[in-house]
C-alpha cells in the first residue's frame, strides 16, 4: 500500500508539472495579448479603470488557481494558508513564475521524447532491424542502459527542483511577508498574555479559597475551642476547660499543617533548593496512589520551564487523584535537544474535559512558553497529559 | 431559644453548634448550603438563624441570598450572618426591609466568644449586632462627604457604638460616661443628621445605617 501511494503522489506531481506548463503558456500569452490589448486603453482615461480593474481580477483568479494546484497537487500545505497577497503581488508572482512553469514543462517533454526513443529503438531490435546500422551487441545496450539512467536521474532530479522552486516561487510572492508574520507572533504573544493574566487570577482566586475557607476556618474553630474553654474555666469546670485546651492544641497542628500545604500549592520551595527531580518526588510522595517518576533530564531546565512542567505534573496528578480514580500514575520527563516533554499518564476512567478550570490553566501557562499541549482522555480511560516545552 | 446554624465547613459548624449548645440554646439543625437552608427553617420555624455569607454551589453569596428570603419570608426569625470579610452591600441587603433581629459579623469574630454571644443574644432578643470592623467602614466611607462631619468626636465615638448595635446604657459602659451623656449625644447626632424622632431604639440604628449605607 505504501508504494501504491508513493505511485500515485508521483503521478499527482507529474500531473501538476504538466498543467502548472500549460498555466504557464496561458499566462505568457495572457500578459502579452494583456499588454497589447492594455496599452492603448490606457491611454484613454475612462477606460483605464475598468481595464485595471479587470486586469486585477484575472491576475488574481490565475494566482488563486496556482495556489490551488500547489495545495493540490503538490500537496503543499503552506499554500493553502497563503491569502490577502492583492493584484500587485499576484501580478509579480505570475510574471516570475511562468519561466518556472515552462521549465517544468520542457523536462516533462525531454522525458516524453527519450521515452520515444527506447521504444523506437526496442522495437526495430525486436523486428530485427538497427535504426541507425549498429547492430545492439551487449556492450551497447549496457552502454545505451547507462546513458538512459543517467538521463533519467538527471531528469528527476530537475522535476524535484522545478516543484520546490514553484513552491518557493509562491512562498516568495504570495506567503506572509515578515510583517505578516511579525504581525501574527504579535497577536499571538497578546493572547498568551492575556492568558496567563487570567491564569494568574484563577490561580489567585484558588489561593484566596485555600486561605478563606481552609485555614480561616481552622483558626476560627481554634479560636472557638479557646473561647469555650475559657469560660468553661471562669465557671469552675477545670476538666472540661482542660478537655477543650487538648482539642485546641491538636486543632492548632492541623492548622499549621494546613497551612504549609496552602504554601506549597502556592510555590513549592523545593523547586529551588532541591530542582524539579525532587520536586516531583515530593509530589509522588503525597499521593495517596502509587506514581512512578522517571526522570531523564541530564542538566537544569530554565526556571520557567520547571515551575511550568511542576505545576502540570501536579495538576495532573491532583485530577488523576480527585476525578478519574486512577489506580497507579506514570510521570515521565524527558529532554530533547530543544525541547523538554512531559507526560503523566493514569489508568482512571478518563474523559477529562480539556475546557475545565484546571486544564485550561496549565494550557495557558504552557502556551506562555510557546510549549505544546495535548490531553488525550477518551472516556473510560487512560488519561494522558502531554507537553512539550521549548527548552531554547 | 431554637437556632438552625448554616456552615459549609463541617468543622466550624460542629464548634458552633457545641459552643451554643453550651449555652444553653437549642440548635435544631446545622446545614451545608444555602438551599438546605431555606428549606430547613420552613420546616423548622427556629427563632434565631446563624449563617455563612459564603456557601456551595457557589462560594459568592449564597447564605446572603438565602438570608434575606428567610427575612422577606419570615420576618420575626433573627439573622446572623457571619463573613469572610467586609461588604458593605451585604449589610444593606440584610438591612432592607426589617431593620430588626439582624446582626452581620466578620467571622473572625466568633473566636471572640463572649462577643459572639453577646451579639447572638442581642439579635435574639430584637435587636441589631453589627461588626465594629462593618461599621468603622461604613463610617470612614461616608466621613468626608457630608453631615457626619459636623459630629464631634464623641459623638462619632456614640454613633459608631450605637451602630453595632448597643443600647444606651451599654454605651454609657463602653465609654465611661453617665447615660444621660450618652443620650444627650444621641439626640444631638440625630439632629446633626436630620433624622425624625422615632419611636423604637433599633429602628434609629437601622436608620442611621441606612443612612451611612446610601
Amino acid at each position: 500500500m505504501r508504494i501504491w501511494g508513493a505511485v500515485v503522489a508521483s503521478a499527482r506531481l507529474v500531473w501538476g508539472l504538466a498543467v502548472g506548463a500549460l498555466t504557464a503558456v496561458a499566462t505568457l500569452a495572457g500578459l502579452a495579448a494583456g499588454g497589447i490589448v492594455l496599452a492603448p486603453a490606457l491611454a484613454w482615461p475612462s477606460a483605464r479603470e475598468a481595464s485595471m480593474h479587470r486586469l486585477a481580477r484575472t491576475v488574481l483568479w490565475l494566482a488563486e488557481f496556482e495556489r490551488h494546484r500547489l495545495y493540490r497537487l503538490f500537496g503543499d500545505a503552506e499554500a493553502k494558508t497563503y491569502r490577502g497577497y492583492g493584484p500587485e503581488r499576484a501580478l509579480a508572482y505570475l510574471g516570475v513564475r511562468w519561466p518556472v512553469g515552462l521549465l517544468g514543462g520542457g523536462i516533462l517533454l525531454l522525458f516524453v521524447y527519450g521515452a520515444g526513443t527506447i521504444v523506437f529503438f526496442v522495437w526495430y531490435w525486436l523486428t530485427g532491424r538497427y535504426p541507425d546500422n549498429i547492430p545492439p551487441s551487449p556492450w551497447i545496450i549496457t552502454y545505451l542502459a547507462v546513458a538512459c539512467g543517467f538521463a533519467l536521474f538527471l531528469g528527476v532530479q530537475g522535476l524535484i527542483g522545478v516543484v520546490r522552486l514553484e513552491r518557493n516561487v509562491a512562498r516568495r510572492f504570495l506567503g506572509p511577508t515578515p510583517a505578516d508574520l511579525l504581525r501574527v507572533r504579535i497577536e499571538q504573544l497578546s493572547a498568551t498574555r492575556a492568558d496567563v493574566v487570567a491564569a494568574v487570577d484563577a490561580e489567585r482566586r484558588r489561593i484566596e479559597r485555600d486561605l478563606h475557607d481552609g485555614v480561616q476556618q481552622r483558626l476560627v474553630a481554634l479560636g472557638m475551642l479557646l473561647g469555650r474553654a475559657r469560660r468553661s474555666g471562669a465557671a469552675g469546670d477545670e476538666a472540661k476547660s482542660a478537655d477543650l485546651l487538648a482539642q485546641a492544641h491538636a486543632e492548632s497542628r492541623e492548622i499549621l499543617d494546613e497551612l504549609r500545604e496552602v504554601a506549597w500549592r502556592v510555590y513549592p520551595a523545593a523547586l529551588d533548593t532541591l530542582g524539579l527531580k525532587d520536586a516531583l518526588a515530593g509530589v509522588a510522595e503525597r499521593a495517596p496512589i502509587p506514581v512512578t517518576v522517571r526522570y531523564d533530564v541530564p542538566d537544569a531546565p530554565p526556571a520557567p520551564v520547571v515551575t511550568a512542567a511542576y505545576f502540570v505534573v501536579s495538576e495532573a496528578v491532583t485530577n488523576a487523584v480527585k476525578h478519574a480514580s486512577a489506580s497507579r500514575i506514570e510521570i515521565v520527563v524527558t529532554r530533547e535537544r530543544k525541547t523538554m516533554t512531559v507526560r503523566v499518564s493514569d489508568d482512571g476512567g478518563g474523559g477529562a474535559d480539556p475546557a475545565g478550570a484546571g486544564l485550561t490553566g496549565l494550557a495557558r501557562r504552557v502556551a506562555a512558553l510557546d510549549g505544546r499541549f495535548a490531553v488525550i482522555s477518551p472516556v473510560g480511560g487512560p488519561t494522558e497529559v502531554r507537553v512539550v516545552l521549548p527548552c531554547a | 431559644m431554637r437556632v438552625i446554624i448554616a456552615e459549609d465547613s463541617a468543622l466550624l459548624r460542629d464548634g458552633l453548634r457545641r459552643l451554643l449548645v453550651d449555652e444553653g440554646y437549642t440548635v435544631v439543625d446545622a446545614v451545608g448550603d444555602g438551599a438546605t437552608l431555606v428549606e430547613s427553617v420552613s420546616r423548622h420555624l427556629p427563632d434565631l438563624v446563624v449563617a455563612d455569607v459564603r456557601m456551595p454551589p457557589t462560594h459568592s453569596d449564597e447564605g446572603l441570598r438565602a438570608a434575606v428570603e428567610i427575612r422577606r419570608r419570615w420576618p420575626s426569625i433573627g439573622v446572623l450572618m457571619l463573613s469572610q470579610y467586609v461588604e458593605q452591600r451585604y449589610a444593606v441587603d440584610l438591612l432592607t426591609g426589617h431593620g430588626t433581629r439582624v446582626g452581620y459579623l466578620l467571622k473572625d469574630r466568633v473566636a471572640d466568644v463572649g462577643e459572639f454571644l453577646e451579639a447572638l443574644a442581642r439579635v435574639g432578643a430584637g435587636g441589631t449586632a453589627f461588626d465594629p470592623e462593618v461599621v468603622r467602614q461604613l463610617l470612614r466611607r461616608t466621613t468626608h462627604s457630608d453631615p457626619l462631619t459636623r459630629l464631634t468626636g464623641r459623638e462619632k465615638d456614640v454613633l459608631d457604638a450605637m451602630a453595632q448595635g448597643h443600647n444606651n446604657a451599654s454605651i454609657a459602659a463602653r465609654l465611661h460616661v453617665s447615660q444621660s451623656a450618652v443620650e444627650k449625644h444621641v439626640r444631638s447626632i440625630f439632629d446633626k443628621l436630620g433624622l425624625a424622632d422615632a419611636e423604637g431604639y433599633s429602628r434609629r440604628v437601622l436608620a442611621v445605617l441606612r443612612y451611612l449605607g446610601e
